[in-house]
């Protein structure tokens, strides 16, 4: 049977596409873990309250989508804000393994909070991105993954070049490299943790908006998290550039073994991939290696 | 004769541990006792909530009623989050410290679990949110039944209905990869043969896909008449249907009972219009035929309830009918005698909540109707009649 070209490529777009979206949560994930050392667990539920909130001020509160996607960002960094401040900087000093499991309990009081304020029954976004189809030439891409694609792709080009040319970036790679060094040059590494999870808080309502725009909301939508810490572990916890080819690379391999294999192994094409990064380079494809020796 | 403070402690101690004791008993005699596991919170909770506000309405409408054979009912519960250990944890909780009569079961998971130890115990009969084929088997599971029909079930009366409407028609099936997801899928495949039907593609999705693009580009090649979707609730049913949509494909979609209440549907607005799906139950709303009981229902809540109330109110209905049978042939209240009692229902009046007679000869109630969603009127429409696919015994 020939083999159908037109098709594979449809298939790759919508694998690049699902890629894009991971990627943005996982630019979360590594946020955090860059300036802090955290590996927040709870990256995937703080995503969700950012859809809720985009669900309470759009369809709930009437606002216009301009207004209402700004207002749940602010309200993914507050909330970003709060759990620094409340939870996070009192955990200062202990052990990454106490603070890795804080992050869990979070999760579950997040989940909590949102069956108590929206329910527990699954909904829909109001539809914001249209529903006209995107064509690339004769291939089809979804309209939502397009769009998810773009502002995926715009968020982390713009996260890339501030950590590399703006100020604050730098401060956070200083502090990410070594936290006593930064002090002693002036900075303010508490603000830079505040920052940092603040901009995650953003970063994670971002993604959630865009994830619920494609696969709608609920309280279990934060199990997306976990495909997101796979992309992290395979491109590295504490790389931007490598959450982005990572979430692109997890896309693609989920997109062409449901599509060849079945969808019954999607999964398990992507922990294979994942088991085989862990084997090869543990650090992940451009995380930091660290040499310990004993 | 003094008594000592030690001895009075002692004494003290020993009645109360024989109160505590023939409290049960006592609670036994007076009582019929609904007890449940259920799923208020975790991935299940939208279900769970309607289902305990259905136990809890029918209970309290035979006690209103005076009770069963002058016994009053009494509904225990608590929480699962819809996991399997806690589920267990609960039972034992629940049917240590009440004569249970009546078991509601949150999930296939827990039903499988647990049927060793609820035959070992032979006190009461379970029931559940569980539509699993499999507890579809008297002689595997004989204490325990579906209030409506198993997901095979469920499937025959979509594709009876497919055959009817369109002979020879082409379906394609999308299944969760879950054991809810793949349990019908065998089945399926035999009966749609077995109808003149043809299964253009089967499609599996990951519990936690949230992009269905590759999905949907395969079910463009196939161009199916019907698409059935099994093993969801509501995601990732809009996107697949916007995008079938965009890309023109003629393809109706259908689903199967936890993908069916109306409210969820409500908020996915015009792209759910022509959504069809198989219903054990009339709806909240439906007006057809008469009704008694969902008459009674709105007028205990004036608003909207959903499918998952329904089932948990049938649920109530048939525990009490089963333990009204066993009181009436003055029979002990014993799993056996309370399975009996159930499987002598026969062509029994639901008060329209089903909108046929049921007859319960095995563990299920193999009946449903297509129902079709008007996104204009938002509201699940009938279509046809009401399909039995009890198998010939």
């Amino acid at each position: 049977m020939e083999f159908d070209w037109l098709f594979f490529f449809e298939v790759t777009l919508a694998g690049l596409g699902s890629g894009a979206l991971l990627a943005l949560t996982a630019l979360a994930f590594v946020l955090i873990y860059k300036a802090t050392k955290v590996v927040n667990l709870a990256i995937g539920e703080m995503l969700m309250v950012g859809a809720y909130l985009f669900f309470s001020f759009a369809a709930g509160f009437g606002l216009p989508v301009w207004l209402a996607i700004p207002l749940a960002l602010i309200g993914g960094g507050l909330l970003g804000a709060i759990v620094e401040r409340t939870i996070i900087r009192p955990m200062l000093g202990e052990s990454a393994i106490s603070v890795f499991m804080v992050t869990i309990g979070l999760g579950s009081v997040l989940v909590g909070l949102v069956e108590i304020v929206w329910g527990a029954a699954p909904t829909q976004l109001p539809d914001f991105m249209g529903t006209t189809p995107l064509f690339i030439g004769a291939a089809y891409v979804s309209r939502k993954i397009a769009i998810g694609f773009a502002v995926a792709s715009i968020v982390i080009a713009a996260f890339v070049l501030a950590f590399r040319f703006w100020r604050g970036g730098v401060a956070l790679r200083a502090t990410a490299t070594d936290q006593g060094a930064a002090y002693s040059c002036g900075i303010d590494v508490p603000k830079v943790f505040s920052a940092a999870w603040i901009v995650a808080g953003v970063a994670a309502a971002g993604a959630g908006i865009l994830v619920g725009a494609v696969g709608g909301i609920s309280p279990t939508m934060g199990v997306f998290g976990l495909s997101a810490l796979v992309v992290v572990i395979v491109g590295g916890l504490d790389s931007i550039a490598g959450a982005l080819v990572g979430g692109l690379i997890v896309g693609l391999v989920e997109a062409w073994s449901g599509t060849f294999i079945g969808g019954e192994y999607k999964l398990l094409a992507t922990f294979g991939l994942l088991l085989i990064i862990l084997m090869v380079r543990p650090y992940g494809l451009f995380g930091t290696v660290e040499i310990e020796r004993l | 004769m003094t008594i000592t403070r030690r001895q009075a402690l002692a004494a003290g101690i020993a009645a109360g541990g024989l109160a505590a004791g023939i409290r049960p008993g006592l609670a036994q005699a007076n009582e019929i006792v609904i007890a449940g596991s259920i799923p208020l919170t975790g991935v299940f909770a939208f279900a769970g909530i309607g289902i305990n506000d259905g136990l809890s309405d029918y209970v309290k409408l035979v006690n209103e009623a005076g009770g069963i054979a002058g016994r009053k009912v009494r509904y225990v519960y608590e929480d699962t989050a819809y996991k399997v250990d806690q589920s267990v944890a609960v039972f034992n909780k629940l049917t240590g410290s009440n004569a249970v009569n009546f078991y509601y079961s949150d999930s296939t998971g827990f039903a499988k679990t647990i049927n060793p130890e609820l035959n070992r115990k032979g006190s009461m009969i379970m029931a559940g949110a569980s539509f699993a084929t499999e507890l579809n088997d008297a002689k595997a599971y004989p204490n325990q039944f579906i209030a409506g029909p198993d997901y095979s079930d469920m499937i025959s009366v979509l594709l009876t209905y497919i055959a009817k409407t369109q002979p020879g028609a082409k379906i394609a099936l999308v299944n969760s990869d879950t054991e809810f997801g793949r349990d019908p899928i065998a089945t399926t495949e035999a009966m749609a043969k077995k109808l003149g039907l043809t299964i253009a593609e089967k499609i599996v999705t990951p519990p936690t896909s949230v992009d269905v693009s590759t999905e949907v580009l395969k079910l463009r090649r196939a161009n199916p008449d019907y698409t059935i979707f099994h093993g969801y609730v509501l995601a990732p049913l809009p996107e697949f249907m916007t995008q079938a949509k965009q890309l023109g494909l003629k393809t109706k979609f259908m689903g199967t009972f936890w993908s069916m209440d109306n409210s969820l549907w409500a908020k996915v607005g015009e792209a759910a219009n022509g959504f069809m799906g198989v219903m054990p139950y009339r709806y909240y709303f439906d007006e057809d035929a008469k009704a008694p009981m969902l008459a009674k229902i709105r007028q205990m809540r004036p608003e909207y309830v959903s499918t998952a109330y329904m089932q948990g109110f049938l649920t109530a209905m048939l525990f009490c009918e089963a333990g009204k049978r066993c009181l009436d042939a003055k029979q002990e209240m014993t799993a056996t005698n309370l399975k009996a009692a159930l499987n002598s229902i026969k062509d029994f009046d639901t008060g329209g909540l089903i909108g046929a007679p049921i007859t319960i000869t095995g563990n299920s109630i193999p009946v449903g109707r297509v129902y079709q969603y008007d996104a204009a009127r938002k509201v699940m429409v009938g279509q046809g009649d009401w399909i039995n696919v009890s198998k010939p015994s």
